[in-house]
């Protein structure tokens, strides 16, 4: 399933804000706790002082009037329940309301400071506090612990009403963050939407580049949207050049074939019309050659896979072809002969492709070259690879022969026979096996066609 | 009419069979359920408040609720603070009007909290945790005998009340009446209050010494002996008691003093292992409700807290007609001050030493 920017973005602020939020809301629970506590110690600490206070020592014993307003500030506003007791120095309860859990350990804590502490007592949790009075009597100074404690309700209620506050906040704040985000991402996506329309209203034949004002982001991609329309676009023009170009090759032989045909007709001289046949045989042979290499043409254009790929022997590729074009009427007045290394050559390649290729060659030597032309296909192993050469020595004018690898060049030989699509071929073949065309004229005369190989594609195996 | 048909013939067979089954177990068993709850519970409510004053409350909360049969004790203050302390079964409501005992029970965790409709709507001044519940508004007062009356100048002040007792000594010797603070949880709340508010309290009480005071534990002893002649003035005493006593016995006056006059509540709880909760929560509400508080405006003299009941005895009549110089005993924790041992055993000790007269 595609990937929707909005909803990825969507989870991914729900997960920070829930993530964020946990991590407020235990803090928010964790102050408010603090903050309840600091509150309501403050009032236990008033009561402690408030009873310490009424402490007084009439006999020699310490005497107390428990004051009511200490109770009532024990019990806070939110009605807890309270407990005291008011313990002797040697350890004697002088007055309480409670046996209240006091450890030794918190004995010895208070002669040091006041103690808080939170304790359980009959089952319900109560907040202690604890305090020393040293105060002086004519007879004794003993002094006496004060200790006070009243359950945690209060506290409780007024932690969940901070919390409750936080959260309102923290909601408010997801809230409006969130709203933001929606009209942010709104906005950012802006562009993307302007180009999609663009895009969506653009006419089929239409490759001119686009302009649609978007962020620096989205540059990158609409620029290489527009490079991919110029090429396209590059591609449609060579492809409708080709398209015209061969079906102009096509008509003229089909164009001779209705002359002939129709000069045929107009006679009544049997020899008349052999020769008519004669012609129409010949031309229809080159027609459907010049119709199979246009097919091979468009062949050639899709990419060749890996997987079809064999071991070929090269040298005895080029021998075969040799022969091949040695018995044809056409070789009869050259020469033909063969340069190959005593051991064979191999190579990774496409079998079909490159009997095609070699074939061209020769057949472009044959036809470009007066008779009795010495015409000669070789390999040779260089540092860069291997190379499969094809060389004349007929005369050649051409100071770059490498132009007439495009299609429908004929060397300047327009009126030679021939479809214009060998070397064309030939390039689309080499460039199949990553090796590399060159046209080349010889000392003192003659053409030199070399297929550069890649190292890569020889094959040593065998 | 069955018969007629055979086929419904087959059908009656399976609806009498059905309904032997319903007959034979589900009865029984539906009885059990709904028999169980209508049979009567038991509820126990141990009471420091007379029952022939209450009578009318518990009486139309019997005809309210048929399915509880009422377990009404009557105790004293400490009585009923001792029973809901240690009784082997808890009583189910425990009322009393020693407010500091009641206050103590409460916080000490002897009360449960009651939660419904009337609860909820009663006032905060009148009620500590959701668990005590001031039912009552009932003023301190003076009584006296209209013997006294002729002999001198009635007192209306607690000043006037202390100027009587120092001028004549000779004739009140033993004749006057207080609560004593060592029997009864009420007397003990009325004279620390009394206490609080003045220093002067120790004058009065120096001087009921000097005319022998007799120290009583119940309010209906004190009126009976006001009444018989035993005693002339009685202070401290309850002026809801007081007041109904009044009105049959000509010989008594009852006066609500002038300068101030304590008012307490009777509160009541649930207590913490009630063993009959529902029908004690609905004792409670009916104490609160309008029902039961237009009864106690109305039959008893246990006035009412409500501003919404009309009748002879209520709160607002009370301030209407006394003015504001009524001052209640606030229901919260200073009334623990009171129990405090220390506290109240060096109130006591001191009260002992004022009241008995020097040689």
């Amino acid at each position: 399933m595609a990937q929707s920017l909005k909803r990825s973005l969507a989870l991914w602020w729900c997960v920070i804000m829930f993530c964020l939020g946990g991590l407020l809301l235990i803090e928010a629970w964790a102050s408010a706790k603090r903050s309840a506590d600091q509150a309501l110690d403050g009032q236990l600490e008033a009561a402690s002082l408030a009873i310490a206070e009424a402490i007084q020592w009439p006999d020699g014993k310490p005497m107390l009037e428990m004051p009511a307003s200490a109770l009532q500030i024990l019990a806070t506003r939110w009605q807890e329940r309270v407990f005291y007791q008011l313990i002797g120095a040697q350890g004697e309860s002088i007055t309480s309301n409670v046996q209240l859990p006091i450890t030794s350990r918190m004995r010895t804590q208070i002669k040091k400071a006041p103690v808080f502490a939170n304790i359980k007592l009959q089952g319900s949790s109560l907040r202690l506090h604890g305090r020393e009075v040293s105060s002086a009597g004519w007879e004794t100074q003993e002094p006496v612990e004060v200790w006070v404690a009243h359950t945690t309700e209060g506290r409780e209620a007024l932690a969940q009403t901070l919390v409750g506050g936080t959260l309102t906040r923290i909601a408010m704040t997801m809230l409006i963050t969130g709203l933001i985000l929606v009209f942010v991402m709104r906005a950012w996506l802006m562009p993307i939407r302007r180009l999609r329309q663009v895009l969506r209203g653009r006419k089929l034949d239409d490759y001119s580049a686009l302009h649609v004002d978007v962020p620096s982001e989205l540059r990158e991609l609409t620029d290489t949207l527009d490079h991919l329309l110029e090429r396209q676009d590059q591609h449609r023009e060579a492809l409708l050049r080709f398209i015209a170009d061969a079906s102009h090759q096509l008509r003229t032989p089909l164009a001779g074939l209705q002359n002939t045909s129709e000069l045929a007709l107009g006679s009544a001289d049997p020899e008349r019309w052999r020769q008519a046949l004669e012609t129409i045989c010949q031309a229809s042979g080159r027609t459907s050659r010049l119709a199979a290499q246009l097919l091979n043409l468009a062949r050639l254009r899709h990419q060749v896979s890996q997987a079809d790929l064999e071991s070929i022997n090269l040298s005895a590729l080029v021998r075969e072809s040799l022969m091949e074009w040695a018995d044809r009427q056409q070789a009869r007045g050259h020469d033909l002969g063969a340069e190959l290394p005593e051991t064979d050559i191999w190579l990774k390649g496409e079998a079909w492709s490159l009997h095609e290729l070699i074939g061209n060659l020769i057949d472009n030597a044959l036809r470009y070259t007066p008779e009795g032309t010495f015409i000669t296909a070789g390999i040779s192993r260089t540092a860069d690879g291997i190379t499969l050469w094809v060389e004349d020595n007929g005369p050649c004018t051409e100071t770059d022969p490498q132009r007439w690898i495009a299609p429908f060049e004929r060397a300047g030989l327009q009126g030679t026979e021939g479809s214009g699509l060998g070397l064309a071929i030939v390039a689309s073949i080499a460039e199949r096996h990553g090796a590399e065309l060159r046209l080349s004229t010889c000392e003192p005369q003659g053409l030199r066609v070399c297929v550069q190989f890649p190292q890569g594609g020889a094959d040593d195996q065998a | 009419m069955i018969r007629r048909e055979p086929l419904a013939g087959q059908h009656s067979h399976c609806r009498s069979a059905l309904a032997r089954c319903v007959r034979r177990a589900l009865l029984p068993l539906l009885l059990a359920v709904f028999g169980g709850a209508a049979h009567s519970e038991t509820l126990i409510i141990e009471g420091a408040l007379d029952r022939d004053v209450f009578e009318p409350v518990l009486a139309l909360f019997q005809r309210n609720n048929p399915d509880i049969t009422l377990d009404y004790r009557d105790r004293s203050t400490l009585m009923a603070d001792t029973f809901a302390r240690t009784a082997k079964s808890a009583p189910d409501v425990v009322i009393s009007s020693a407010m500091p005992w009641q206050m103590a029970l409460s916080n000490e965790g002897f009360a449960q909290r009651v939660d419904t409709e009337e609860t909820r709507q009663w006032p905060a001044w009148a009620k500590w945790r959701e668990e005590l519940f001031g039912f009552t508004f009932e003023p301190i007062v003076m009584a006296y005998r209209l013997d006294l009356a002729a002999a001198m100048k009635p007192p209306s002040t607690h000043q006037d009340l202390l100027d009587l007792l120092l001028n004549h000594r000779e004739e009140l010797q033993g004749k006057v009446v207080t609560y004593s603070p060592l029997n009864s949880g009420i007397g003990d709340m009325l004279s620390q209050q009394d206490a609080r508010y003045t220093p002067k309290m120790w004058d009065l009480v120096a001087a009921m010494g000097q005319v022998g005071v007799h120290e009583s534990a119940r309010s209906k002893e004190m009126l009976e002996g006001l009444s018989s002649g035993k005693y002339w003035l009685a202070y401290n005493i309850l002026g809801s008691y007081a007041m109904v006593w009044a009105q049959n016995h000509p010989e008594v006056v009852v006066q609500v003093p002038n300068d101030y006059s304590l008012v307490m509540m009777r509160t009541a709880f649930v207590h913490r292992e009630a063993e009959h909760p529902q029908a004690a929560y609905r004792f409670v509400g009916f104490l609160l409700s309008q029902e039961g508080q237009s009864v106690m405006a109305g039959e008893t003299p246990l006035f009412s807290v409500r501003p919404d009941v009309v009748g002879p005895y209520t709160a607002q009549r009370l301030r209407d007609e006394v003015g504001d110089h009524l001052y209640p005993i606030p229901l919260n924790a200073s009334l623990l001050a009171f129990v405090d041992p220390l506290r109240r055993a060096a109130f006591l000790k001191r009260w002992q030493e004022t009241i008995t007269p020097e040689p």
